[in-house]
């Protein structure tokens, strides 16, 4: 199983490099951002790479409203389909596997150029549970989809979380409690969006101090970045 | 959430009180702690928190009878031959007169009906002073001498909205940051307070808002780390809110770790060694077991319970 492990732990560096440059580009010291200058191998560890990340490889491009990149060929289209290609959800894909894979087909379409050729049709993916999970689990999910809170996409998702922002602030604390600093960066996320966010989470000091604990970690550092960058309601 | 049973809830105490019965003799000091008097304020607090334990089950009317002859029985040995009738308390008051110590003990005695005199002239002269208010504590001990001066028949020397006020609690602070200590710093406000339970109408609104909102998560996390000490007062804490969760999920873990003879670990499993030493450990627990018992089976009974 060595080639295995190899290939995991060569998958979470192509994540965290992806992550750390997307994070730089909505610091706005990454210069002008382009996925495709970020995946030195184009193999199928790059693909799964953007599998893994979803919307947020194309996060930057959401900064000025989703501006146009180049043309139909541009090299970021063309990844992202070879993405979309390689790893479509399976038929006993799960509900964040199915929304992570629509998140990053609505990122395509919000935020790359139209090209000559469709998208994929972005599957349906079930939401019973946004209303019913018990708080951790809901927490647990809502953070595996913290993508999805770039603006503009899935506004159903962020309206049910929006309902429940107090069971997303429980998991919040729990997160930190636990030091789960990825888990509690991706709810930070989503609960900078709310109107509803309680005073008394004290959320813009607990996300500095949860980029802060993680010791750099780059995926905690993108949340944190996103969450500076794209705060408030209005969608 | 699904609230526990109201059968679960009882069960808890009911075997909690079969235990302390049981070991009530380790309530006790030692020739050395009395030949020295090293120590004795410390042997001494669970007898406190024994008294204010028997006060909450007579209080709420939860207590079967025979928890209520266990609970005189109890209190009667810890009266009578550990205090002495009280005299104990009235010689520490003697040796360290500002001690804020021996009224922590006696309140929760004197309510149950037990006197002594002597110890509460000693009580008011120290009173009587400006060093008693100047005493340096924590909020949250301060709020309980206020309780427990109001519980003897005295007027508070203090505003227990002010002292609420310099709390953690009552500050509302991040509530990611709650560490060990400052939970049972929170856990003792909603107590003294809310004078153990008997008032939660004393809890503002808007703390009550805040606890309702963050102790769900304060909650799970220790009882995943299986802190049952720390989960039991904060489940007291659950039955003192306007409208408590009484969590089932919670409740059955909490259960679970309680050993067949009644007796609640500190945290993670029961420890071995000599019946006195385990006394020691875990009479605390215990008596908290015995305490959210009372409090969530009463509120089970009475209380709007949160969806």
């Amino acid at each position: 199983m060595a080639g295995q492990a190899q290939e995991n732990s060569s998958l979470s560096t192509v994540v965290a490099d992806v992550a750390g440059g997307v994070a730089l580009a909505l610091d706005g010291e990454g210069g002008s951002y382009a996925l495709s200058a970020l995946l030195a191998q184009r193999d199928t560890v790059a693909l799964a790479a953007i599998r893994v990340l979803g919307a947020d490889v194309l996060a930057p491009y959401a900064l000025n409203g989703g501006a146009v990149r180049g043309g139909s060929d541009a090299p970021d289209s063309q990844v992202v389909r070879r993405a979309l290609a390689a790893y479509p959800p399976g038929a006993d894909a799960s509900d964040v596997s199915l929304w992570s894979y629509r998140g990053l087909v609505e990122a395509s379409r919000a935020f790359l150029p139209p090209g000559g050729e469709d998208w994929p049709v972005e599957p349906q993916a079930g939401d019973t549970w946004v209303r019913t999970d018990p708080w951790p689990k809901l927490a647990h999910r809502a953070s595996q989809l913290a993508a999805l809170s770039l603006p503009g996409l899935a506004p159903g998702l962020a309206a049910g979380l929006a309902a429940r922002t107090d069971d997303l602030a429980r998991g919040f604390v729990r997160a930190v409690r636990r030091r789960d600093w990825l888990q509690a960066a991706g709810l930070g996320r989503w609960l900078v969006r709310m109107p509803d966010v309680p005073d008394t989470l004290g959320l813009e000091a607990g996300l500095v101090f949860v980029h802060r604990m993680s010791g750099g970690d780059p995926r905690v550092s993108l949340h944190a970045s996103a969450a500076r960058c794209f705060p408030g309601g209005s969608r | 959430m699904t609230a526990a049973s109201p059968a679960v809830l009882h069960r808890v105490g009911d075997q909690a009180l079969a235990w302390l019965d049981a070991h009530r003799e380790y309530f006790r000091l030692t020739d050395e702690d009395r030949a020295t008097g090293r120590g004795i304020v410390e042997r001494l607090k669970p007898v406190g928190e024994l008294a204010v334990n028997m006060r909450v089950l007579a209080r709420e009317g939860v207590a079967g009878s025979r928890q209520h002859d266990i609970s005189v029985r109890l209190l009667d040995h810890v009266w009578r031959d550990l205090l002495d009738g009280g005299n104990l308390l009235a010689e520490l008051q003697r040796q360290e007169p500002l001690s804020p110590v021996p009224l922590e003990i006696y309140a929760g005695l004197y309510e149950l009906g037990h006197r002594h005199p002597g110890l509460e002239s000693a009580i008011d002269l120290a009173r009587g002073t400006a060093s008693w208010q100047a005493l340096e504590m924590v909020p949250n001990r301060r709020l309980g001498l206020l309780n427990a001066e109001r519980m003897i028949g005295r007027v508070p020397g203090g505003d227990p909205g002010k002292v609420l006020a310099a709390t953690w609690l009552g500050r509302m602070p991040e509530p990611w940051t709650v560490q060990l200590h400052i939970a049972y710093d929170i856990t003792h406000t909603v107590f003294h307070l809310t004078d153990w339970g008997a008032a939660p109408d004393r809890i503002p609104p808007r703390v009550a808002d805040y606890l309702a909102r963050y102790l769900p998560a304060w909650t799970a996390d220790w009882a995943e780390l299986e802190h049952w000490d720390l989960l039991g007062e904060l489940l007291v804490v659950d039955a003192c809110l306007p409208r408590p969760v009484l969590d089932a999920g919670m409740w059955e873990l909490y259960a679970a770790a309680q050993a067949p003879d009644g007796a609640m670990p500190v945290q993670g499993a029961m420890p071995a060694g000599e019946r006195a030493e385990v006394f020691d450990q875990v009479h605390h627990p215990t008596l908290v077991a015995a305490f959210a018992s009372a409090m969530a089976t009463s509120r089970a009974l009475s209380a709007d319970l949160a969806a």
